[in-house]
């Protein structure tokens, strides 16, 4: 079964992830992997969770049959006990990838499904070479403040603020500017 | 010869005390360094510095009238003078925050470098003071956007005042990438560079738990390491101390009415 299709690359029943996660990260995969805990074979339980990856990086989550997604695929994942892993190469990332709340951290699969530091660290640093990983801090940041709707819109609303409440303290005269400059403040 | 810095976020949390006490101990070195705790609603700074003890505090100058020199609430500690600031209700409510004014003056003739923890908020004319005052701003902020978003409110509140930017630290930082790459935009920002990036660390609770300044409960911590190398990057203006103490005294900051 393929949920997102792509080209199989390795299908295996497996005691972690461990090294499932390390060949896709050293080839720099981008696609896929399925992973289907041993209790829910047995319990028939329906769907996979699925880490999408980019250039071998997991960067987001979901689980097809209980529709859990991010971090929360991962706590569903973490059962003790062998599963089936599929890893699946395509040309681009899967869609889902670019949902927000389907990110997950890169190195959180291995430090919760494998606790295994060393992959957790290389993956990170994978992630932060490679311009890819979670759309968190860094990709929130760098919206922001290339935002500049947003920015000017903050520092045009303080600026009037503070000149307004200069203006309640009786600190009006220690403006940089007088007061009745503020004809700019609005533009 | 003295340069007033107001030490500001615009959120609470950022670690500004911390980071006060740090650059004040980093530019001790070089400098005669005086750190106040100018936040006078939440003091904080005096457990920070081993100073939770003290009987006379910067609440001690504010009131009406004070009977005490400014000199009795400056204490010397780790190579830096420290005039931290009572915690109690009723010091804040007999505070005159306009008075700040004139404590900054004293201080300022006496010192190369003064460093002001300044209040979280901006609500109030106490919390802004310590902005108007400084000669430049140093924005502590932690990488996410509500930090970036309160920073350059504090920065343009500043710049109203005619407060210039000395930079950016950034503090409390798990994602060193996250930083790299708003870097550029800080100047255009925040009207000054990305002074240095501190790490998250452990060793910050445990120096405040020890009530000590990071850098002399753990020197060797790469916090400590990135506040010295911030305080290298801040290049210290000490302006000609006439005109400095002319500027404290001039300070358009009127008493209540």
């Amino acid at each position: 079964m393929t949920v997102h299709g792509g080209r199989l690359v390795h299908s295996r029943v497996v005691a972690d992830l461990g090294d499932v996660l390390d060949l896709a990260l050293e080839e720099a995969i981008t696609g896929y992997a399925t992973v289907e805990p041993q209790d829910a074979l047995l319990l028939d339980a329906e769907g996979v969770g699925v880490l999408a990856l980019e250039a071998g990086v997991p960067v987001a989550a979901r689980h097809t049959g209980t529709g859990r997604v991010g971090r929360e695929t991962l706590a569903e994942l973490s059962v003790p006990g062998p599963c089936r892993v599929e890893l699946y190469e395509r040309d681009r990332p899967v869609q889902f990838a670019d949902d927000p709340s389907n990110r997950i951290p890169p190195g959180l699969p291995a430090d919760r499904l494998v606790r295994d530091a060393d992959l957790a660290n290389r993956t990170r640093s994978a992630a932060a070479e490679r311009g890819t990983g979670e759309r968190t801090d860094a990709d929130a940041l760098e919206a922001f403040l290339t935002d500049d709707d947003r920015v000017d819109a903050i520092r045009r609303e303080a600026r009037t603020e503070a000149r307004q409440r200069a203006a309640e303290w009786g600190l009006t005269d220690a403006l940089a500017e007088p007061v009745d400059s503020d004809v700019a403040v609005d533009e | 010869m003295v340069e007033a810095f107001a030490v500001a976020s615009g959120k609470g949390g950022t670690g500004k005390t911390t980071s006060a006490l740090a650059l004040g101990m980093a530019l001790a070195e070089e400098h005669d360094v005086t750190v106040v705790d100018a936040d006078t609603g939440m003091a904080n700074l005096l457990f920070h510095a081993g100073l939770a003890d003290v009987d006379t505090t910067l609440h001690d100058l504010l009131v009406e009238d004070p009977a005490l020199p400014v000199g009795d609430a400056v204490y010397e500690r780790h190579g830096m003078s420290v005039v931290p600031c009572g915690t109690s209700l009723a010091g804040f409510r007999d505070a005159h925050p306009e008075r700040l004014r004139h404590v900054v003056a004293e201080l300022a003739a006496t010192t190369d470098v003064l460093l002001l923890d300044s209040p979280a908020a901006l609500g109030s004319k106490s919390a802004v003071l310590p902005i108007v005052l400084a000669d430049r701003t140093i924005t502590v902020l932690q990488p996410t956007v509500p930090a970036l978003s309160d920073g350059l409110k504090v920065r343009e509140y500043a710049r109203s005042y005619g407060t210039e930017g000395a930079g950016v630290l950034f503090n409390r930082v798990t994602d060193e990438s996250a930083v790299e790459r708003v870097a550029e935009s800080s100047d255009r920002y925040f009207d000054g560079p990305v002074l240095g990036v501190v790490p998250e660390s452990g060793a910050v609770r445990a120096a405040r738990e020890a009530g000590k300044p990071l850098l002399a409960h753990a020197p060797d911590s790469p916090a400590a390491a990135a506040y010295r190398d911030a305080a290298r990057t801040l290049d210290v203006d000490a302006g000609d101390a006439d005109v400095v103490a002319d500027r404290f005294a001039s300070a358009v900051v009127p008493d209540p009415p």
